[in-house]
């Protein structure tokens, strides 16, 4: 809940940006559709949070009041750390989608639950359901842009809404959603059968293709990672502000 | 002959058995299929083609009658295992039997799934992929590729469970007639390295691809010969609204005019050689 410590956080995580030589321009860009709800939790945190929060080791002082509004030393700090978590944590994770592919996250994810499948972690079967999702976004894509053909042609306004007209907006949406899930259950049953088909009994007595193997560089960044939070966790009362 | 590979002796399905509407989808199905045959069966939709495939695999289970596959009843659901991985089952719509988000991966699918150990899994992969001739795809994420690419794919993950018989259930009906073209190069390069073909069409010239025809009709085998006789039955094929191949036809109607124009012609070449022959021919006389 510190300046000095948020500092640090955001050095270390634009630091990792520039090792992983992704560019920052994308990285800021992944900030741009979070930016509203950042503001509006600034504007709430700064108007109604006044009295609720201390900062650590330092006297309240109110700055501004106006009926029940109280801006104190407290509020501001809050506004500001939490403004910093927030861009850290996005670019964190822009900073994991931008360079591990969605497949590879899910083999990670799959390989981290493995020790936890003999107390009935079914991690094979999640694993599953994850690509099986990712395999279907862009066919579903490909579905919805067909139906919103096929509904243009038969002469529904699909371009000109305003953002205002919610009702419509919405009634419009159902028209679509609607034989979207329709065909999505009619993949699901077919791909049921193409599993079956090709032996699938359950994630029990599968072998799998992919093999990730530690390397020195995973067990270097797990310790970096380890150490490094050790040490913020530790420091915590040497930054009372 | 020796034991066939699949035997169906009096198979019965019913759909939804115990409904008012039950649907009598196989209407007694007598058929044996011979190890290295490349069996057509031919039929419109809802003549019971698909529910025969279905019922070689142990995705249904006759409610009559008995299915045999490598002498392996389906009715024994301990058989299950063993018979799913001798049959290789490929479907009409390509994407929907796609699992996985890399080519290669998806392949590894079926051998995954009856654990074959990792070292083989690349082999058999690295194989089935070649097979097919989708080696240099391995990496691209399946929704990139072509309808025809997708289908070779589907072949692979199917073949590289190493079945003895491989069931293509109306695989090229989705594909553009050059997609067509790659995966019935594809089979039938499979089949004469010895793997037993089941293929399911509603295309009549796709009978020409196989050593033997079924035609099928309501639930019942109408017709069964070999890809030149079939065609001999011309007015029954055209009573079921089958078309016959353009070059058969043209042969029977050439025939219609010259008596001694020959009709067991299939292939379009043929057709044309013989047209050729007899052009030439005349001309030298």
């Amino acid at each position: 809940m510190s300046y000095v410590a948020n500092a640090i956080l955001l050095l270390v995580t634009l630091g990792l940006v520039l090792l992983s030589g992704v560019s920052l321009k994308y990285i800021f860009f992944g900030l741009k559709p979070a930016l509203p709800l950042i503001i509006v939790l600034a504007i709430l945190q700064l108007l109604f949070y006044g009295d609720a929060f201390t900062p650590h080791g330092m006297a309240s002082r109110t700055y501004f009041r106006w009926g029940w509004i109280h801006i104190t030393n407290g509020s501001v700090q809050l506004v500001i750390v939490s403004a910093a978590r927030f861009v850290e944590l996005l670019f964190l994770t822009s900073l994991l989608t931008n360079t591990t592919t969605l497949t590879d996250i899910t083999h990670g994810i799959e390989d981290m639950l493995k020790p936890f499948s003999r107390f009935g972690v079914p991690a094979n079967e999640l694993a599953l359901v994850g690509t099986i999702s990712l395999r279907f976004v862009p066919l579903l894509g490909e579905q919805l842009e067909t139906i919103m053909k096929a509904q243009a042609s038969r002469g529904a306004n699909v371009a000109h809404k305003s953002k205002l007209e919610f009702v419509s907006r919405a009634r419009q949406v159902a028209a679509f959603i609607v034989p979207l899930f329709v065909d999505a259950f009619r993949r699901g049953e077919d791909l049921i059968l193409a599993m079956q088909a090709r032996c699938y009994v359950g994630g029990r007595g599968r072998s799998s293709f992919v093999r990730l193997r530690f390397q020195r560089m995973d067990y270097l960044a797990y310790g970096v990672g380890l150490v490094f939070s050790v040490l913020m966790l530790g420091l915590q009362s040497y930054f009372p502000f | 002959m020796s034991d066939p590979i699949v035997r169906m002796e009096g198979v019965h399905f019913h759909y939804n058995p115990d409904s008012d509407f039950p649907i009598h989808a196989l209407q007694g199905i007598d058929l044996d299929v011979q190890a290295g045959d490349y069996l057509v069966i031919v039929g419109h939709n809802g003549s019971g083609k698909s529910t025969l495939a279905k019922n070689i695999n142990l995705l249904l289970q006759p409610t009559a009658g008995d299915v045999w596959v490598k002498g392996l009843n389906t009715r024994r659901r301990e058989n299950l295992l063993a018979i799913r991985s001798s049959v290789g089952m490929v479907f009409q719509v390509p994407d929907n039997q796609i699992v996985a988000t890399i080519v290669e991966e998806d392949v590894a699918f079926g051998p995954e799934n009856i654990g074959v150990p990792r070292d083989e899994l690349r082999l058999r992969v690295d194989w089935a992929l070649e097979v097919v001739d989708m080696l240099e795809h391995r990496h691209r994420p399946p929704h990139r590729l072509s309808a025809g690419q997708k289908q070779r794919v589907a072949i692979a993950g199917a073949i590289a469970i190493k079945p003895d018989i491989l069931i293509l259930d109306e695989a090229t009906s989705l594909l553009d007639p050059k997609g067509r073209e790659e995966v019935l190069r594809a089979v039938r390069a499979l089949n004469e390295e010895g793997m037993t073909v089941i293929a399911i069409t509603h295309f009549m010239h796709e009978a020409t691809e196989g050593n033997r025809v079924v035609v099928m009709e309501e639930g019942k085998i109408v017709l069964e010969a070999s890809p030149r006789a079939v065609f001999d039955h011309v007015e029954e094929l055209r009573a079921l609204q089958l078309d016959v191949p353009q070059p058969k036809e043209l042969a029977y109607r050439l025939n219609g005019r010259d008596p001694t124009f020959p009709t067991d012609v299939v292939m379009v070449e043929e057709l044309v050689d013989e047209v050729e022959r007899r052009v030439k021919g005349g001309r030298r006389q």
